[in-house]
């Protein structure tokens, strides 16, 4: 057993071994997200709470306002094993432990710098910024995205900008509904520029967002064919390194960093598939990482399933969406980031009416035949509702159009105290036990 | 003679899906609707009858395990489940709209395993905005035309506009039902009147109102009206759908007189305009007036007018209905009200009515520690 991977999970205290270098030079970027803020506090310049995958990543670059990515926080306070304070400080002010737990310790965090008037002691990265504004938005899932900066209201008395994104539901008929679906999220997103028009006290520049656009389409067109790479056996890449790799994609797109990053990844993934680089020396087992939230404090599991043989060669999660084709006809900056939106949420509908009614199984499917995936992992986050409730579903599906071992574990995103250890390894291992044993019955 | 008023109400409660059956049984199409915001006019000026899916407070989930995830809206799992054990086999077809993530995805899970004969699933946006207005007008003209295509023919301008009218007398009976709470005591108790609300959902709307004007004659003359009791208070939560928990409360010294619960005043509270565009008039209606926590009401100005927009009108109904104390009943996993309980409650305290916050599962199985809170505080705010 390679000493690199083959160490069993020493406690969730253990340290995730990343295999690709791109992928350990991820963490400064995290630190530079708080450092910035920390920066536009002090010089008082506007900054932002917000949400990943919400359209704001391009617009907000254009007019120089300096995001929080809360949920990125409250996993970097996860991995740091400081997230139980503040989950503990929202729970004092009546928010459930059940409650998303990326918005909680936002909360939480919230509540104690705003009753100690200070930065809460020893918080990670200097902690988050008291913000100018938060964005947060009103989407076909994410509950939360609406409600928590509106509640935080309480701790921070500062202007909340709610946009709204919807697309259809998986039978509906794109032709008859796009067409307003597409006006509906230019029209919200008009009116979050007007917004923060109005809170900067900025023009948005129309042309500089245009080249953001582009900068960011290049960025997720490198940053797919990176991962196109990765159907190479063996796996240069693993999924642990996706949870890292996904940083500037999500929290810097729209940056030259962030297409720099993903340009060097695909050079270092090319170079490791030209030389038949695998994650581990001999790899028994190829596993799909289906939608679901990693425990951001224990993905040591991923290197755990290393040591019996078996990678995650891809995942759902955090995956770049692939690049849709805007209609010509959408030259303002605002339609296209309305299509972008809207093609790339509607992608597999027709596929998915085809055949299994669903196209996050539909993604799945084309993930097992592209990537020769011999099973099915998902992790549920117990306080996320969002991702996490019909991924059972997802699986009775997806069984009945491939016959493939498949395992739910579970714990949480952010709370440690979800985590069972002993258990979780146990699973593990019969999970592994079993994915030998449908690969003999096939051959 | 005819049974009517209370003792129909009764019947209907007790048996459920039975007159949707018999409706049936005559040729009727039935169609399903999860919670507020899937507009009954559609489905009624289609010649259709639109009935509330609702869970069962005292069963358990006995199938839906493995399907859908613990973690989920208890009350989204125990419909699913009463669906999977056959008790909604009647239905023709269901409509979902998107209230929160756990109703989206009842949509997909109950559309794939149960097969129904029809199906459509109704895009609410979140904002208020002026393109959510149009927006949601826009997916009700797109739920208009899935029906028309269900029945074969276009409804027509007429028929959208006498169904309106028949919703908002509806309504405005509903409304006329809870004002015989606010004397003191009150003339019928709050687990009477949910029976109520219960019972006309699950009938055609001429038939619900011709049911509350029976009930509300009756109600008016009869002499042996609810005890008095130490305290008068108002239920706030979701989807709470059944006389159980009402029950509980009063039975241990109280009179709901009053509810904000989505089996209650929140889908009554407003007309629908009759005059001018029906779509555009129930889009705003609905968007607008049903008041969910799963809206997000912009702030237009300081705090204290953004709470007071948001949860105002509770303190209105506190006040107007003379209650003593607020008992917000949450579900498990409901993140909308589990979010905006914790300043429901800070700000009706500050109005002069203290609260109580109780998480429940949905089913009353463990209803001794309930009955032990409730009481506490009923005797505190007595």
């Amino acid at each position: 057993m390679e000493e690199k991977k083959g160490g069993l999970l020493a406690g969730i205290y253990s340290r995730t071994i990343k295999t690709t270098d791109a992928a350990k030079k991820v963490r400064p970027l995290t630190k530079k997200i708080s450092q910035q803020a920390h920066e536009a506090a002090a010089e008082g310049k506007p900054i932002a709470y917000c949400f990943i995958m919400s359209l704001h990543d391009e617009i907000i670059r254009a007019m120089d306002i300096t995001p929080i990515w809360t949920e990125n926080y409250a996993a970097i306070t996860a991995v740091k094993r400081q997230g139980e304070r503040f989950i503990s400080s929202a729970q004092g002010e009546g928010f459930p432990r059940n409650l998303c737990t990326y918005c909680t310790i936002q909360e939480g965090f919230d509540v104690m710098r705003h009753q100690l008037g200070m930065m809460p002691p020893d918080a990670p990265d200097g902690g988050m910024e008291r913000p100018t504004m938060m964005l947060g938005t009103g989407m076909m899932i994410c509950d939360p995205r609406y409600k928590s900066y509106q509640t935080a209201q309480r701790y921070n008395d500062v202007p909340v900008h709610v946009h709204g994104l919807l697309w259809p539901a998986a039978d509906a008929n794109l032709a008859e509904v796009q067409d307003y679906y597409v006006k509906y999220i230019v029209e919200e997103l008009r009116d979050l520029v007007d917004f923060l028009e109005k809170q900067t006290g900025r023009k948005m520049d129309w042309d500089r967002l245009n080249e953001i656009i582009d900068l960011a389409n290049k960025t997720y067109q490198v940053w797919y064919d990176a991962y196109q790479l990765r159907k190479a056996i063996p796996a240069p890449m693993p999924t642990e390194d996706a949870m890292s790799t996904m940083v500037p994609g999500y929290f810097w797109m729209g940056t030259q960093e962030a297409f720099d990053f993903y340009q060097d990844l695909y050079n270092e993934v090319k170079y490791r598939v030209d030389n038949r680089i695998g994650v581990i020396p001999d790899e028994k087992y190829r596993i799909l990482w289906a939608a679901g939230l990693p425990p951001w404090f224990a993905l040591a599991i991923l290197n755990y399933f290393e040591s019996l043989g078996a990678v995650f060669p891809i995942e759902i999660t955090y995956h770049p969406p692939p690049p849709v084709e805007i209609p010509s006809h959408a030259k303002h900056p605002l339609e296209r980031l309305a299509w972008r939106f809207f093609k790339q949420w509607t992608q597999r509908n027709e596929e998915a009416q085809r055949r299994s009614g669903d196209p996050m199984v539909e993604w799945m499917l084309e993930m097992i035949e592209d990537y020769k995936i011999d099973g099915v992992l998902a992790h549920r986050a117990t306080t996320c509702r969002t991702i996490h409730v019909g991924q059972i579903h997802q699986l009775n599906v997806l069984r009945d159009y491939v016959d493939l071992p498949m395992l739910i574990l579970e714990s949480d995103i952010c709370d440690v105290s979800a985590f069972d250890e002993a258990g979780t390894k146990d699973r593990i291992d019969t999970f592994v036990e079993t994915l030998e044993v449908y690969k003999k019955r096939k051959q | 003679m005819a049974e009517e008023g209370l003792a129909k109400v009764e019947k209907i409660y007790q048996d459920r899906g039975g007159r949707a059956k018999e409706l049936r049984a005559q040729g009727k199409k039935i169609i399903g609707c999860y919670c507020c915001y899937a507009p009954p006019e559609i489905i009624t000026a289609a010649g259709l009858v639109p009935y509330r899916i609702t869970g069962d407070v005292k069963e358990t989930i006995r199938e839906a395990d493995s399907y859908l995830e613990a973690i989920m809206c208890p009350f989204c799992r125990n419909s699913f489940d009463m669906a999977l054990r056959g008790e909604y086999d009647f239905l023709d077809g269901f409509v979902v709209p998107h209230t929160c993530d756990n109703i989206v995805k009842i949509y997909d899970v109950w559309k794939y395993n149960l097969k129904p004969p029809y199906s459509h699933f109704i895009n609410v946006p979140h904002t208020l905005s002026a393109a959510s207005l149009e927006f949601f007008k826009a997916e009700l003209g797109t739920f208009q035309r899935s029906i028309e295509r269900l029945i074969g023919r276009e409804i027509s301008l007429q028929q959208l506009k006498e169904s309106i009218k028949l919703h908002n007398e509806y309504r405005a009976l509903v409304r006329e039902l809870y004002e015989l709470s606010k004397p003191d005591p009150p003339l019928i108790s709050g687990s009477e009147r949910m029976k109520v609300l219960l019972a006309g959902t699950r009938v055609p709307v001429e038939e619900a109102n011709e049911l509350l004007r029976s009930v509300i004659s009756e109600v008016k003359e009869r002499r042996d009206v609810p005890p008095k009791k130490p305290a008068r208070v108002l239920v706030y939560g979701p989807e709470i759908d059944d006389a159980p928990f009402i029950e509980l409360v009063e039975g241990v010294g109280a009179n709901v007189v009053i509810d904000d619960l989505c089996v209650g005043t929140r889908p009554y509270w407003f007309d629908v305009e009759i005059n001018g565009d029906p779509l555009g008039a129930m889009a705003q209606a609905y968007l607008e007036k049903v008041n969910c926590p799963r809206t997000y009401r912009p702030r237009t100005a300081g705090r204290k007018e953004d709470l007071d927009n948001r949860f105002g009108y509770i303190a209105n109904f506190a006040k107007e209905y003379k209650v003593n104390g607020i008992i917000l009943l949450i579900l498990n996993y409901c993140d909308n009200y589990e979010f905006e309980s914790v300043e429901v409650k800070d700000y009706l305290q500050q109005a002069g009515f203290p609260g109580l916050i109780i998480e429940v599962d949905y089913t009353l199985m463990s209803i001794d520690w309930l009955k032990t809170r409730v009481q506490a505080f009923l005797e505190m705010i007595s």
